[in-house]
């Protein structure tokens, strides 16, 4: 008995071993190209692969690719490339009069904010993981965008105002910048969760951002998470 | 026979064997089923059923230790047994053929299942509309890709299997004119942009890494979760380093590199299968009940097309109306970005007829016995009461 359960022992690391091998052999093949992706289409805000009710999970995973993103295309300021938050954590109900638009992979979320004469404002939601450097440095990198010099962590902590909706922190900034005509205007918002960081910012001309504010406040209270 | 042989017919042979393998399949299904809530479906199977011996890693170590029998190893012995059983005891009679064909049957079904966990892969094939393509994805695997883009028709690519990337080595390979030298690896991470004071610093030097950071995760098993792996990997050639890229299944957007006057593609990725055929969603469906959110039916109008030029059709993919192309079988199995997405399950399994024959087997095997038992004691009762008239 003892020899053969050697024997079998044997066996079974041999045979654990080439599985082993074969689990880390390279290989190299041709194959055909890619076909160039389609055009992007708008996604519903944190829409995920759904399944019809009463269907079995299928598979090890959620089919679908992260929602890793196109790096790169954002024009934050000296800033490198963005990497994606995975999770899609946070829900919104928009004013019925913002446009919603594509949110390419970057962004979790995107609107465009018709204003009087043909202004238009842009309305981006972006989450990251992480604190993203924290509060300080993403207010000084905002007004880094809008042309403003940054302030000291003092300053910093004077020029926002926060408010709680839904069980959520909501960290408030406003700033206009200082040349242009009509000079830029940011309103921004700060929404740490889980482990992530969730930031909407509404930018576009003085007078029509300066004119949503009441609505960006409402809009934010709206966020919650799914 | 000598003694020694004897003993190991005995044993192989004997019906106490079969009993105790039984007993130990039932805890083996028993505690691979509580433990789903933790590992899900199938690190299960991989753990408990497709392994020689189920091994329990002791916390904060590496070293795993066997603790009890796997499936492979049950299902080997009791394969095993079946057969020398059958050999050995079994008289082939026309009064045993039910018994026979039914512990056949039997055999087929383990043979069956072994082959099926050998050789059966599962994919998933993931189609925006008007998108083609020849390859589906692996749930769960995933490799290190550097891709050579010289040609212009096929692309040249060397797939590094994670498990090769976990080893943390140097990769080298004939038709890679550089080394690939694994810095670091994190089986499930994330990333985030490096802060422009505070935080970690990026270690990439090369590539969209330049400006971000990995951050280790704890793996995941939930069965609607995956684990997203992450490296730095530094190419070096022989006249020195070229940098270090962060590669990971984040990173959507492909990140190259030129080499030698060849534009090389490096990316982490789910592993690709691909076939000689390729697949264009033409349109999905999604059909309500009227006035409600309930799916009424949905499906996918795919066009097949071969490389050969043999084929070229359209067919329509529905719930339980698989296509079934080229020894895959592809069934409707999700869909995302407002109905204008298809994904399809993708299966391969060479066994499949074998458990649907084997279940005919029994079947037949039982009905046969169990009318042979039924004509001899009919036989029995009549002469029985035959008999009796007459006495």
């Amino acid at each position: 008995m003892s020899f053969r359960r050697f024997s079998t022992q044997t066996l079974v690391a041999a045979a654990l071993l080439l599985a082993g091998c074969r689990d880390k052999e390279v290989v190299s093949y041709r194959a055909p190209r890619d076909s160039a992706p389609p055009p992007e289409r708008p996604k519903m805000a944190g829409a995920k692969p759904e399944l019809p009710d009463g269907h079995p999970p299928i598979g090890g995973a959620a089919a679908n690719a992260p929602a890793g993103g196109a790096m790169g295309g954002m024009a934050a300021a000296g800033l490198p490339t963005d990497a994606v938050s995975k999770n899609n954590a946070l829900v919104w109900t928009a004013p019925a009069n913002w446009q919603e638009r594509a949110p390419g992979s970057i962004r979790k979320g995107s609107y465009t904010v018709p204003g009087e004469g043909g202004a238009v404002g842009d309305l981006s939601i972006t989450a990251f993981p992480g604190d993203t450097g924290g509060l300080h440095a993403n207010v000084n990198r905002w007004r880094g965008q809008v042309g403003l010099a940054p302030l000291s962590d003092t300053d910093v902590e004077k020029s926002i105002t926060s408010f709680e909706a839904n069980g959520l922190k909501i960290i408030l900034v406003e700033m206009v910048g200082p040349s242009g005509n009509p000079p830029t205007r940011l309103l921004g918002a700060i929404v740490p969760y889980e482990r992530e960081t969730w930031f909407f910012k509404l930018t576009g001309p003085d007078t029509l951002v300066a004119s949503q504010r009441e609505a960006f406040r409402t809009f934010l209270s709206t966020v919650k998470a799914r | 026979m000598n003694a020694t042989l004897r003993s190991f017919r005995d044993f192989f042979c004997s019906l106490q064997l079969t009993v105790w393998l039984l007993i130990l399949s039932m805890i083996l299904v028993f505690v691979a089923t509580l433990d789903q809530v933790n590992l899900g479906i199938w690190a299960v199977q991989a753990k408990y059923f497709r392994s020689f011996a189920v091994l329990w890693q002791i916390p904060d170590s590496n070293v795993s230790i066997p603790v009890f029998p796997g499936g492979y190893f049950i299902g080997g012995l009791l394969l095993i047994n079946l057969v020398a059983a059958h050999i050995y005891r079994f008289s082939l009679t026309w009064k045993k053929s039910g018994i026979q064909l039914a512990h056949a049957g039997l055999i087929l079904l383990l043979l069956g299942e072994l082959f099926t966990g050998l050789m059966s892969k599962e994919s998933f094939l993931r189609l925006d509309t008007g998108e083609t393509k020849h390859y589906s994805e692996s749930f769960s695997e995933n490799e290190l890709v550097l891709i050579d883009h010289s040609d212009p028709k096929t692309d040249l690519v060397v797939a590094i299997p994670e498990g090769a990337v976990a080893d943390k080595k140097s990769i080298q390979h004939k038709d890679l004119p550089f080394r690939v030298d694994v810095k670091e690896y994190y089986p499930n991470s994330n990333l985030q942009r490096v802060g422009p004071f505070a935080g970690p610093r990026p270690v990439a030097t090369q590539g969209f890494g330049t400006g971000l950071v990995i951050l280790p995760e704890k793996m995941t098993y939930k069965p609607n979760e995956r684990n997203i792996p992450s490296a730095y990997i530094e190419i070096v050639a022989p006249e020195g380093s070229q940098g270090v890229w962060l590669a990971s299944q984040m990173l959507q957007q492909p990140q190259t590199f030129q080499y030698a006057g060849k534009t090389w593609e490096i990316a982490f990725r789910q592993v690709r299968t691909y076939k000689p055929f390729a697949l264009t969603l033409l349109k999905f469906s999604h059909d309500k009940y009227p006035g409600t959110e309930i799916p009424k039916n949905f499906s996918s109008r795919v066009r097949v097309k071969s490389d050969d030029g043999k084929e070229d059709r359209e067919v329509l993919i529905f719930m339980n109306n698989p296509l079934r192309h080229g020894g895959y079988t592809f069934y409707q199995a999700g869909f995302d970005n407002n109905d204008t997405t298809t994904v399809l399950q993708v299966v391969r399994n060479p066994s499949w007829l074998l458990p649907y024959i084997a279940c005919v087997m029994m079947g037949f095997g039982l009905c046969i016995q169990f009318g042979i038992t039924l004509a001899g004691f009919i036989r029995k009762r009549s002469a029985a009461n035959a008999a009796a008239a007459r006495a």
